[in-house]
Parts: structure tokens; sequence; C-alpha cells
């Protein structure tokens, strides 16, 4: 068990100097979010005028749950992993990995939380900035008790729904040359419906009903609204159950796509 | 070189691109998906908060349904004629590529930006258009014909800024080898033209307003269209254009005097 331990924190390390590279474009990134943050403020702040509720909630819990989705995104959102997984299958780098006792999925996962190590520390940078300017503003719940305890396993799990969709995609690379499109049309679905344009709560009621039993909810939504009280604890309960199952059903569908896919592999050269 | 001259180059780019286009075929049908999808992410936003309340800055839904569709437009046209261009020149740039450009007997300027054009952008400007005559009609508009060659013009106006902001960014690269990142900055800068102007007060107004030309290019075509044509808006974007494309000439400019390739 320690020895399986040790090989892939040898992979997070890995991932770790790898990614402290990158730390220049994650943080032009997160500085550029402040930007999208003014667009948000300003256009909910017009939305709201005249009003002290829309859908149930103040003006100051909706800005708050934006500014919690800012760092949740740098914290636990798959970034490019579809297109490294990608890359790796299209190169042949993942041939090392048929012969040695590595899973490429925890090998990949292991890389993927050191790079939100790094992306996520950056994402303080904004929020230190944006925060003096919008302090007044945030409203956060009065119980955050149970809203911390679980609202942090909600994150968790949400991180593996996202890296799992990632790796998915990554792994269409096995029947697809180009996955790009693929990607973008994805990425726009699951900005949409993880709930980064607009809180789901505020869709007409059947579709916010709906969207609770796809995956996509459970990818940032869920735990920005149970930190921002935009769900109760019933609601929370019975989401976990539901987040649960999708993280089971993911892998699944990660193991049936890589064991497929790599009966088509054809492993060139080496 | 005269107009006609460099009109025949860009025709035959035309050509070029639709030929290419026809080679990949799937390329084409899941990129102009992914970009209409994208347009109705936008338009879902705005139906959720018109849901909720009447008024955004004193824009009805369908005003801002105009004020949408006017942005969306711009984007297309600008992803149509020009991104794929500019942002291959930044890479050209580095690698030293932009040599071929320079060999080539005509503007510099006018060869890099002119390639290619996609013509999956091209074709969501229809559904862009679509959506702006869906909210005239709603909004019971009748535009008359000067009315409509005025807010060409204005869009033609707004397509020069938004020009200009790209060329700039990508320009840099003549200084900074590695600013890929910037480029993306015009979709930042951009998504403020979504918002109407009013809704920005203070500090924010003199900003986004006045000094970064986002928010008048797709606010002043709109607000013609829906409130009569104001020669003062007109003058105020045909100047910003001037500026702003007169600044990335001259920086482009300079840039070129930088440039000392990039073979080993």
């Amino acid at each position: 068990m320690l020895a399986i331990l040790t090989k892939y924190r040898a992979a997070f390390s890995v991932g770790l100097q790898s990614n402290i590279i990158y730390r220049w474009n994650f943080a032009a990134r997160a500085l550029f979010s402040l930007f999208h943050l003014v667009v948000v403020f300003t256009l909910w702040t017009a939305a709201f005028a005249g009003q002290t509720e829309v859908g149930g909630f103040s003006l100051n819990s909706t800005l708050t749950y934006f500014v919690v989705m800012l760092p949740l995104q740098f914290m636990i959102g798959a970034f490019n992993e579809d297109y490294q997984i990608s890359e790796e299958i299209r190169g042949g780098l993942i041939n090392q990995f048929l012969l040695k006792p590595i899973n490429y999925y925890v090998y990949r996962i292991s890389i993927f939380v050191s790079a939100r190590f790094v992306s996520g520390a950056l994402a303080i940078l904004p929020l230190l900035i944006a925060l003096p300017l919008i302090y007044d503003q945030l409203a956060f719940p009065s119980d955050w008790g149970w809203r911390l305890a679980l609202g942090l396993p909600a994150l968790l799990l949400s991180a593996m729904v996202q890296f799992t969709i990632a790796y998915c995609f990554g792994l269409l690379t096995f029947w697809f040359l180009e996955i790009q499109s693929f990607v973008i049309l994805s990425m726009a679905i699951e900005t949409l419906l993880g709930g980064q344009i607009f809180p789901l709560d505020l869709m007409p009621d059947w579709l916010f009903r709906l969207s609770q039993y796809l995956p996509y909810y459970y990818q940032m939504y869920f735990p920005a609204a149970i930190f921002t009280g935009r769900l109760d604890q019933a609601q929370v309960m019975q989401g976990l159950v539901i987040q649960a199952f999708w993280v089971l059903a993911l892998l699944g569908l990660a193991q049936l796509l890589w064991s497929r896919g790599l009966r088509r592999h054809t492993a060139v050269g080496g | 070189m005269g107009f006609a001259h460099y009109f025949r180059v860009w025709l035959s780019s035309v050509r070029y691109s639709i030929v290419r286009t026809m080679m990949f075929r799937m390329d084409f049908i899941m990129w102009s998906l992914v970009e209409l999808f994208w347009m109705g992410v936008n338009l879902l936003l705005i139906g959720v908060i018109y849901s909720h309340t009447d008024s955004i800055a004193g824009w009805n839904q369908y005003q801002m349904l105009l004020l949408i569709g006017t942005s969306m437009l711009l984007q297309r046209l600008l992803m149509g004629f020009f991104w794929s261009n500019l942002f291959e020149l930044g890479r050209n740039i580095r690698t030293g590529h932009f040599d071929f450009f320079l060999a080539q007997p005509g503007n510099p300027l006018f060869m890099v930006s002119t390639r290619k054009i996609d013509l999956d952008s091209l074709l969501n400007s229809f559904v862009a258009i679509a959506v702006i005559v869906y909210a005239v009609n709603k909004l019971g508009l009748h535009p008359g014909a000067a009315d409509i060659v005025l807010y060409g013009v204005m869009l033609g106006c707004a397509l020069v800024i938004h020009y200009a902001v790209v060329l700039l960014s990508v320009a840099v690269t003549f200084w900074l080898i590695g600013s890929e990142g910037i480029v993306g900055s015009y979709f930042t800068l951009f998504e403020f033209a979504r918002l109407p102007r009013e809704a920005f007060r203070g500090l924010k107004r003199v900003l986004f307003v006045w000094a970064l030309p986002a928010v008048i290019c797709s606010n002043i075509p709109a607000a013609t269209l829906i409130g009569g044509f104001n020669p003062g808006n007109m003058l105020w974007l045909a100047l910003t254009a001037a500026a702003w494309l007169g600044l990335a000439v001259l920086v482009f400019q300079r840039g070129l005097g930088r440039y000392s390739s990039a073979s080993s």
C-alpha cells in the first residue's frame, strides 16, 4: 500500500514542478478573471436594481456566489487535462504505462491534483486585489458549520467529476484524431449547466430539477451553492448521493473507454 | 498596387479558404456548432435574467437582445475575417514564418490580415443577424433604408476597433516573444460589449465606456436602431475607430522595424 502511494507521490511531485513553470499563465488567467468579475457585478447589480430579491436571493448573496465560483474554478476545474491526455495517446507516450505497473488514471489524477495546488494558490492573487473593493457586498450564510462539513466532501467529489469528464474526453483520441471541437462544445455545456453563467436555481423550476440529475450540476454549482447558502440541508444530502453516483458512473465509463480504446490502439516504435 | 489588385488578392484568399473548408467538412460543422452553442449560452443568460426582472439599466428584454445580437455579429465578423490571421501572426513572429509575408509583393499588414477567412463564423453571423431582426420586430421598430445603412456604417467602425485591439495585442509579440496569453484579453475586453452603457457608473464608466472601446462598439449601433441617429455618438465611434486603428498600425510598423526573423 505504502509502495503504491510512493509511486504516485512521485507523479504528484513531477506534476507540481511542471505546473510551476506555467505559473505566469495561471496568474494571467486569474487576473483576467477579475475583469470577468467586473462584468458579473455590473450586470447583476443592474438586474437587481429596484428589487431586493431575485429568485429568493439577495443581490449580495448572488454576487457572493460568483465570487466563490472564481477560486473554485482554479481549485477544482479541469483546465487542459483532456488535451494533455490526448497528446500522450497520439504521441505514444502512454505505451510506457502499458508495460509498467502504473494505473494511468491514478497517474493522471495525481498530476491533476498537483496542478490544482499551483493554480489554486494563484487564484488567491486576484481575490486579494478584489476583496477590499467588494468586501461590503459579500454575504455568507450564518449556518456555515454544516455547510463546511458537507461542502468540503462535495468539493472533492466535484474535482473528481471535473477530472474524470476531462479524462474521458482525452480518451476519445483512441477513436478521433482531433478532439478539440468536442472539448470546446462540451466546455460550453459544462460552463452553462455547471452554473458559471448564472446560478442554476434562477432557471425555471422544472429545468433546475432536471439539471440536478446531470453530472454538470456537480462540477461547480453544487459546492458553490452549498457554501453560499443557495441549497438547504435536505437538498445537499440528496445532492451528495447523486454526486457520488455520478463519480462512480464516470469512473466506470473511463474504465470502459480505456479498455476499449486500448484494443484499437497500436503502439508503434519505442 | 491599386485597390483592384488588392481586391483580387483577397478574392483568391477567399477561394482558397472555401476549398480548404470543403476539405475539412466535419471540422466546419463542429466549429459552427460550437459557436452557435456559445451564442445560445449568452441568449439564455438574458432569458434567465429577464424571467426575474423587466429591465437592465433601463433596457427591456428585446432592446437587450438587440444589443447582444449586435455584439455577437461584430464578434462573428471579426472571427470570420481576421481572427485566425492575426492569431497566426503572433505565432509566425515567434517562429520566424513571418518572413514569408514580408517577402510577398504587397503591404505586409494587408497580407497577414487577409490570408484566410473562417466560413463557420461568417455562417453564424447570419444567426446573429436573425437575432437582431427578431429583436427589431419584437420592438416594433421599422428602420428605413437610411437607418440600416447608418447601422452598417457604425458596425464597420466598430469592426475596425475590434480589429485594432486584436492587432495591438498581437503586435506586442514583436517585443515580448512569450506573450501568447495576451491575445485572449480580446475576449475578456469584449465581454463588456454585452452590457448596456448605462449600467456602468463612476470609475467603471470612465474606464470601460470612455477609455476602453468595448462598450460603445455595440451600444452605439444598437442605440441608433432603437432611439434614432445621434450625430455626436456617430462622431465618437468614428473618431475612436480612427484613433485605435492609427495606434495599432503605428505599433505594428514599429514592430516590423524590430523584427529580426528567428531562423537558426
